[in-house]
C-alpha cells in the first residue's frame, strides 16, 4: 500500500520560525523591512505578492518528495481555488488539496472549476471537504446553516457534484440544492473525480464521512484516542458498506537531535502570551476535543507532551491546530510509522517556515519511514526489504 | 472628448482551431494524428491550459488591453482560466464571466481578492444575469424574470460591501451577512471592474447602479441602449462606459477578407448559394452566426474598413471593444500588428491636440 504524504501550504502568510509569532512572509501582517514577497519595493509596487512565495513552497515540496499540498481556506487566508489555479502551471506532479466548505460555492460551479483544473493539471486536484467551523466566522461568510444541517448539506453537495460530473442530464431535488438537466460538457466530464478527504469530528461528520470519504481526515490526537476515533468511523462506514482510508494532519518539528527539537520549542514558548490560552469561538467538535487532551493551566512546555513526541502546544506558536510531533528525525519517523500501523494511509504534514521545513522533512524524515509492512520488531525486517529492492 | 478605446480578445473556452468547427487546439477534441512514421513529441505535453496560456501571451504581446473569458456552460470554467491567464501575463486585464448562482457573493469576492493580490489588480468581472432558463436550471438556479436582476443587485451590493467595509452586515432577500468584510491584505484592493450586458430596462437599470462597463452586441439598438443607459446612470450620479462584443475578420484588402469569409462559411457547412451579404445599412455580416456562435454579427473587410467600422461605433460612444476571431492566437497577432496601429496614430494626434 502506498502512503500519500502532503505538505501544507500556508495560505495566510508564514513565519520565519516558531520562535516568535511574526508573519513576515506575505502581506498578511503589516509589511516590515525584510518581509518576503510583500509587493512593495522602494515604496513602489513591484508586481510580486504572496503567491510567489506559495509557488516556491509548492515547488520545494514537489522536489523534496511530497505528493502535493493542502491549501487551507479560512476568512483570513487566500482562496485555495485561486491559489491552485495560479500555481497549476508552475508544478508538474504536485497535487492541490483544495479545502472548501460546501455552502459557499454551488456544487455545479465546484464541479466546473474542478474539472477545468483537472484538465489544466493532468488530474492533480484533491478535495478537503470541511463542514465544521461555525460561529462568527460562518456568518462572516454569509452562511447560517446549523451544525448538523451543514453535514446534511455537505452530503447533498457531494451528491450533486458527483451527479453532474458523469455528464448528465442530472436532476436533483434536495433540501439545499436543486438542479434540472445538469451535467458537465463531455471533455470536462471525462476527467477523474478528485479524491475526497473529509474532515470533522462530530457524530454528524463521522456519519457523512461514511458515505463520501475516500480518506477520513483527522487532526493529530494522542494515539489511543485517534485509534478509537478511527474505530468509530470504521463502524459507521461498515454499516454503509464502505471502507474509508485514514489521513492525519500532523505538524512536525524535527531536528537532528531530540534536544535541538525541544530547544526550538522552548525558544518559542518564552514568547507565548498567557492570555492566548483560550479556546476560540465556534462549534468545532474537533477543537474542543483537542483541548480536552490537555489539563490547563500549563506552566512548562514539556507538560504539553501528552505522549512521547506528541505535543499539544503548536497553536500557541502559530495559527492552526494544537497537536504535532516534536523530536529527532528518527523519533518523528517512528511516530509516523506508528500512525501508519494504526491504519493511516495518508498524511498532511506541516512545519513553519513552510519552505525550509518542506526540504528538511522531505530530506531527513521521509527517507527514514519504514511503512506498515516493515514495522516489525525484527531487526531483519529492513534488511529483507533492502535485499528485495 | 473621445476616451482612448480599449481592445480585448475573447478567449476560446471550448478549444480552438484553424477551422470554425474544429476544436482540437486546447485538447477539446482529439488532435489529428501524425502518420505513424513521424516522431510525435506532443503526446500529453500540450494540454488545454497550455493553449489558453498561449492565447493570453499572444494577446499581451500583440498589445491588446485584455481578454474576456466568457461564462460558457458548455466550456471550460472561466475563473480557473482567468487565474491562469493572469498568472501568465504582466499587463493583461482578464475579465472572468460568471453568474450570480455560482457562489455566495462573499465567496466570489474572497476568491477575487486573492486573484487581485496575486496579479496586481488585473481581474474584472462579467456577470451574466439573464441566462437561458434551461442553462440556469442546470446550474441550480431557478430564479426567473425580474428576480434575477434583484438577486444580481444584492450580489453586487454584498460583494462590494464586504470588499470595502469592515463589519459589514446585510440582511436581504437572497443574502445575509453578519459582521463581514475583509481585513488587510485583502482590504483596500481595487474591486474588479464590473461588466454587465443586456438591453432590457432591468439590465440597463442594474448597470446604471453597478456596472463599470456595459457590453452591448451589434444586433442591439445601440442608439437607444446607450442613451437609456446614460440617462439612468446620470440619475444615479454615475457614468458607465459602453462596450461592444464584436467578431471581426480583417485582412489586407476587401477581396482577401471576403475570400476568407467564404472559406470559413464553407468550412462551417454553409452552401455557396446561401452565402449571406453584409447588411448594407450597418455593414454587419450575419455569416458570423455559423462561425462565432448563434446570432453573432460582426465586421468583415480590410484593416482600414474594419477600423472605419470601429470608429463609427466610437462615435456612438463605445469605448471598449471585445473582439473575437479564430484561430485566436494568429488573429490576436494580426489584430495587434495590423488593426490596432491604425488607431495608435489617431490617439497620438488626439492626445497632441488635447495638450
Amino acid at each position: 500500500m502506498s502512503i500519500d504524504i502532503y505538505w501544507r501550504i500556508g495560505t495566510h502568510g508564514d513565519q520565519p520560525s516558531l520562535r516568535r509569532r511574526v508573519t513576515s512572509r506575505g502581506e498578511w501582517a503589516p509589511v516590515v523591512p525584510g518581509s518576503l514577497a510583500p509587493g512593495v519595493r522602494h515604496g513602489r509596487r513591484d508586481g510580486y505578492s504572496y503567491v510567489e512565495h506559495m509557488a516556491d513552497v509548492a515547488r520545494a515540496s514537489e522536489v523534496s518528495g511530497f505528493v502535493g499540498g493542502l491549501l487551507p481556506s479560512f476568512p483570513f487566508t487566500d482562496d485555495p481555488w485561486a491559489t491552485a489555479a495560479a500555481l497549476a502551471r508552475e508544478t508538474t506532479t504536485y497535487r492541490f488539496m483544495i479545502a472548501y466548505q460546501p455552502g459557499f460555492l454551488h456544487p455545479v460551479q465546484a464541479a466546473r472549476m474542478s474539472a477545468t483544473l483537472q484538465r489544466a493539471t493532468g488530474g492533480r486536484v484533491v478535495y478537503n471537504v470541511i463542514s465544521g467551523g461555525g460561529g462568527p466566522a460562518q456568518l462572516w461568510w454569509g452562511d447560517r446553516v446549523d451544525h448538523d444541517d451543514r453535514y446534511a448539506r455537505t452530503s447533498e453537495f457531494l451528491d450533486v457534484l458527483k451527479g453532474v460530473w458523469n455528464g448528465g442530464p442530472f436532476d436533483y431535488e434536495g433540501r439545499f440544492y436543486r438542479v434540472e438537466g445538469a451535467g458537465l460538457p463531455e471533455p470536462l466530464a471525462r476527467q477523474p473525480f478528485p479524491e475526497i478527504y473529509f474532515s470533522g469530528s462530530s457524530k454528524a461528520a463521522i456519519e457523512a464521512a461514511g458515505r463520501h470519504a475516500d480518506y477520513y481526515l483527522s487532526w493529530l490526537e494522542p494515539f489511543p484516542d485517534l485509534a478509537a476515533k478511527f474505530g468509530q468511523v470504521r463502524e459507521h462506514s461498515a454499516a454503509l458498506g464502505t471502507a474509508p482510508k485514514f489521513a492525519v494532519r500532523v505538524d512536525v518539528l524535527a531536528r537532528e537531535t531530540e534536544e535541538a527539537a525541544w530547544d526550538e520549542i522552548r525558544r518559542g514558548w518564552e514568547h507565548v502570551d498567557p492570555a492566548a490560552l483560550v479556546s476560540p469561538d465556534g462549534d468545532s467538535v474537533g477543537w474542543l476535543r483537542s483541548q480536552s487532551f490537555v489539563s490547563w493551566p500549563v506552566r512548562h512546555h514539556r507538560e504539553l507532551e501528552v505522549s512521547p513526541n506528541v505535543w499539544g502546544g503548536f497553536h500557541l506558536l502559530r495559527g492552526g491546530p494544537a497537536f504535532g510531533l516534536v523530536g529527532s528525525y528518527a523519533q518523528v519517523a517512528e511516530r509516523l510509522d506508528e500512525l501508519i500501523g494504526l491504519g493511516v494511509g495518508a498524511f498532511i504534514l506541516a512545519g513553519v517556515p513552510h519552505l525550509e521545513e518542506a526540504y528538511r522533512v522531505g530530506e531527513e524524515v521521509l527517507p527514514l519511514l519504514k511503512g506498515h509492512d516493515l514495522r516489525v520488531a525484527s531487526p531483519f525486517g529492513a534488511a529483507l526489504s533492502d535485499s528485495r529492492a | 472628448m473621445t476616451a482612448v478605446p480599449e481592445f480585448l480578445v475573447t478567449v476560446p473556452t471550448r478549444g480552438d482551431g484553424r477551422h470554425p468547427l474544429r476544436r482540437d487546439r486546447g485538447d477539446w477534441e482529439e488532435r489529428r494524428a501524425l502518420p505513424a512514421f513521424v516522431t510525435d513529441p506532443r503526446g500529453g505535453v500540450s494540454g488545454p491550459s497550455a493553449h489558453i496560456a498561449q492565447v493570453g501571451r499572444a494577446a499581451e504581446i500583440a498589445g491588446l488591453d485584455g481578454a474576456l473569458v466568457p461564462f460558457d456552460p458548455d466550456g471550460e470554467e472561466s475563473l480557473v482560466l482567468a487565474a491562469g491567464l493572469l498568472r501568465g501575463s504582466r499587463h493583461l486585464r482578464v475579465i472572468a464571466g460568471f453568474h450570480a448562482g455560482i457562489a455566495t457573493p462573499v465567496y466570489a469576492a474572497k476568491l477575487s481578492a486573492s486573484l487581485q493580490r496575486f496579479t496586481g489588480g488585473r481581474l474584472d468581472w462579467q456577470i451574466d444575469v439573464a441566462l437561458d432558463p434551461v442553462v440556469a436550471r442546470a446550474h441550480g438556479d431557478f430564479l426567473q424574470g425580474g428576480d434575477r436582476y434583484a438577486r444580481a443587485e444584492e450580489f453586487l451590493t454584498v460583494a462590494k460591501g464586504v470588499w470595502h467595509e469592515e463589519g459589514f452586515t446585510y440582511e436581504g432577500v437572497f443574502y445575509q451577512v453578519l459582521a463581514g468584510g475583509f481585513q488587510p491584505p485583502n482590504a483596500g484592493l481595487p474591486f474588479p471592474r464590473v461588466h454587465l450586458g443586456g438591453i432590457e430596462p432591468g439590465a440597463l437599470a442594474l448597470s446604471a447602479r453597478h456596472a463599470d462597463v456595459h457590453l452591448f452586441d451589434p444586433g442591439q439598438n445601440l442608439d437607444v441602449g446607450i442613451a437609456g443607459l446614460g440617462d439612468r446612470a446620470a440619475a444615479e450620479g454615475r457614468a458607465v462606459a459602453c462596450g461592444l462584443r464584436l467578431p471581426v475578420l480583417a485582412r489586407e484588402d476587401e477581396e482577401e477578407a471576403w475570400r476568407d469569409a467564404r472559406g470559413l462559411w464553407a468550412l462551417a457547412g454553409g452552401a455557396d448559394e446561401d452565402f449571406p451579404a453584409p447588411d448594407p445599412r450597418t455593414g454587419l455580416w450575419p455569416g458570423f452566426d455559423r462561425i462565432a456562435g448563434p446570432g453573432a454579427l460582426g465586421l468583415v473587410g480590410s484593416y482600414e474598413g474594419v477600423a472605419a467600422g470601429i470608429r463609427a461605433y466610437r462615435d456612438l460612444g463605445i469605448t471598449t471593444f471585445v473582439l473575437s476571431a479564430r484561430p485566436t492566437v494568429e488573429e490576436a497577432y494580426r489584430l495587434g500588428e495590423r488593426l490596432l496601429p491604425l488607431f495608435a496614430t489617431e490617439f497620438e494626434r488626439e492626445t497632441a491636440h488635447v495638450h
